[in-house]
């Protein structure tokens, strides 16, 4: 076996223990308010620390293009709403910075 | 009443899959990048594609790649990866109590499959979950990352280098969409996602903290102390009817 396979293989392991742990340990129902507020906050929180600076560190040649291609996702999203315009809409618009716009 | 079940379960799956759709389109381009980048890091076409349809996850194979091919011993790598998706635990737990499932294999398979975006369409969906959906769901991210990867690996050097670049910015699109419509309800979501997105940046950048580390430490600290500040239901009227339905 290859050390990559090796790797690949150990990183599934980990990733596979992360998610089944919590499924076979559940939480149980009646949680403390607090608990439950921190849940229920975590998607948004985590979003926000996924967004930043990974568009900025995604471009390491041009972070105007990456910051562009989100505003330019967050703003067909705030318009037209869904998943699929503003997907499209940011890697028209990161490809048109990164084609014609270097800083 | 077992037809209807079925019937039930079907209508279920389609509508899971259907609402991974979008999912499916951003998983895809973003692992054609992946499964590009990955050629150029020394990974044979067949690792790049057992390494999506193992690990099913976007920042830490990108990581990974990166490691591989400056050398990384194992241990790095693992530590790495496991470190940055520390937040799959707290989905999962999230997710667990959402969806109550009774069944072993169940929570076996649709543990597999947890991702940021399947967490967050999951989550933020009103009303009860059914496994029938997570199953639809699931199945179609996980084919949009594999599929993608297998694209990647096939194309290879073929699409124009600036295409390939932009490329590498759809997983964050996606990112800004999910929270757009939740920004779109009220304050709350606009102050913790961009005190997440602060903090992690100022950890990145000014105290040279690692993406991986970086991530976890935001989420929790503006989690927790969110939680601790938000003390009643959000007043906006949108969120109280939805509370209270």
């Amino acid at each position: 076996m290859s050390s990559a396979l090796v790797i690949i293989l150990a990183c599934g392991a980990v990733n596979y223990f992360l998610r089944i742990v919590p499924f076979i340990f559940s939480v149980g129902d009646n949680i403390p308010a607090y608990l439950k507020r921190f849940l229920d906050y975590m998607p948004v929180a985590a979003l926000g620390a996924l967004i930043l600076p990974g568009i900025i560190t995604s471009f390491p040649a041009n972070p105007a293009a990456g910051i562009a291609g989100a505003a330019a996702a967050a703003l067909t999203a705030w318009i037209a709403g869904g998943l699929i315009l503003p997907v499209f809409a940011s890697i028209g618009t990161a490809w048109i910075v990164l084609q014609y716009l270097s800083f | 009443m077992k037809t209807e079940d079925r019937e039930n379960s079907l209508n279920d799956f389609i509508a899971g899959a259907r609402s991974a759709i979008p999912i499916f389109i951003g998983y895809f381009t973003t692992s054609v990048a992946f499964g590009i980048l990955a050629l150029s890091s020394g990974l044979t076409p067949f690792e790049a594609v057992l390494f999506s349809m193992t690990n099913l996850t976007g920042a830490a194979q990108f990581m990974a790649i990166n490691l591989i091919s400056s050398g990384a011993v194992i241990g790095e790598i693992v530590v790495s990866v496991f470190l940055m998706n520390l937040r799959y635990f707290i989905m999962s737990a999230s997710l667990a109590r959402k969806l109550g499932l009774k069944n072993n294999i169940d929570k076996a398979v649709i543990s597999f499959g947890v991702t940021d975006e399947v967490f967050s369409v999951a989550s933020l969906k009103s009303g009860a979950v059914s496994d029938s959906f997570m199953y639809g769901l699931q199945l179609t991210a996980w084919a949009g990352w594999a599929a993608g990867t297998l694209a990647g690996v096939t194309m290879g050097s073929f699409l124009p280098r600036t295409l390939q670049d932009a490329m590498s910015g759809a997983l964050f699109a996606l990112f800004a969409a999910l929270l757009v419509p939740e920004i779109k309800k009220g304050y709350r979501a606009l102050f913790l996602s961009v005190s997440a997105g602060v903090l992690n940046t100022m950890l990145y950048y000014m105290w040279h903290i690692s993406a991986g580390w970086s991530i976890v430490i935001s989420m929790l600290a503006v989690t927790a102390a969110g939680a601790a500040l938000f003390r009643n239901e959000e007043s906006s009227v949108e969120q109280g009817v939805e509370e209270a339905g």
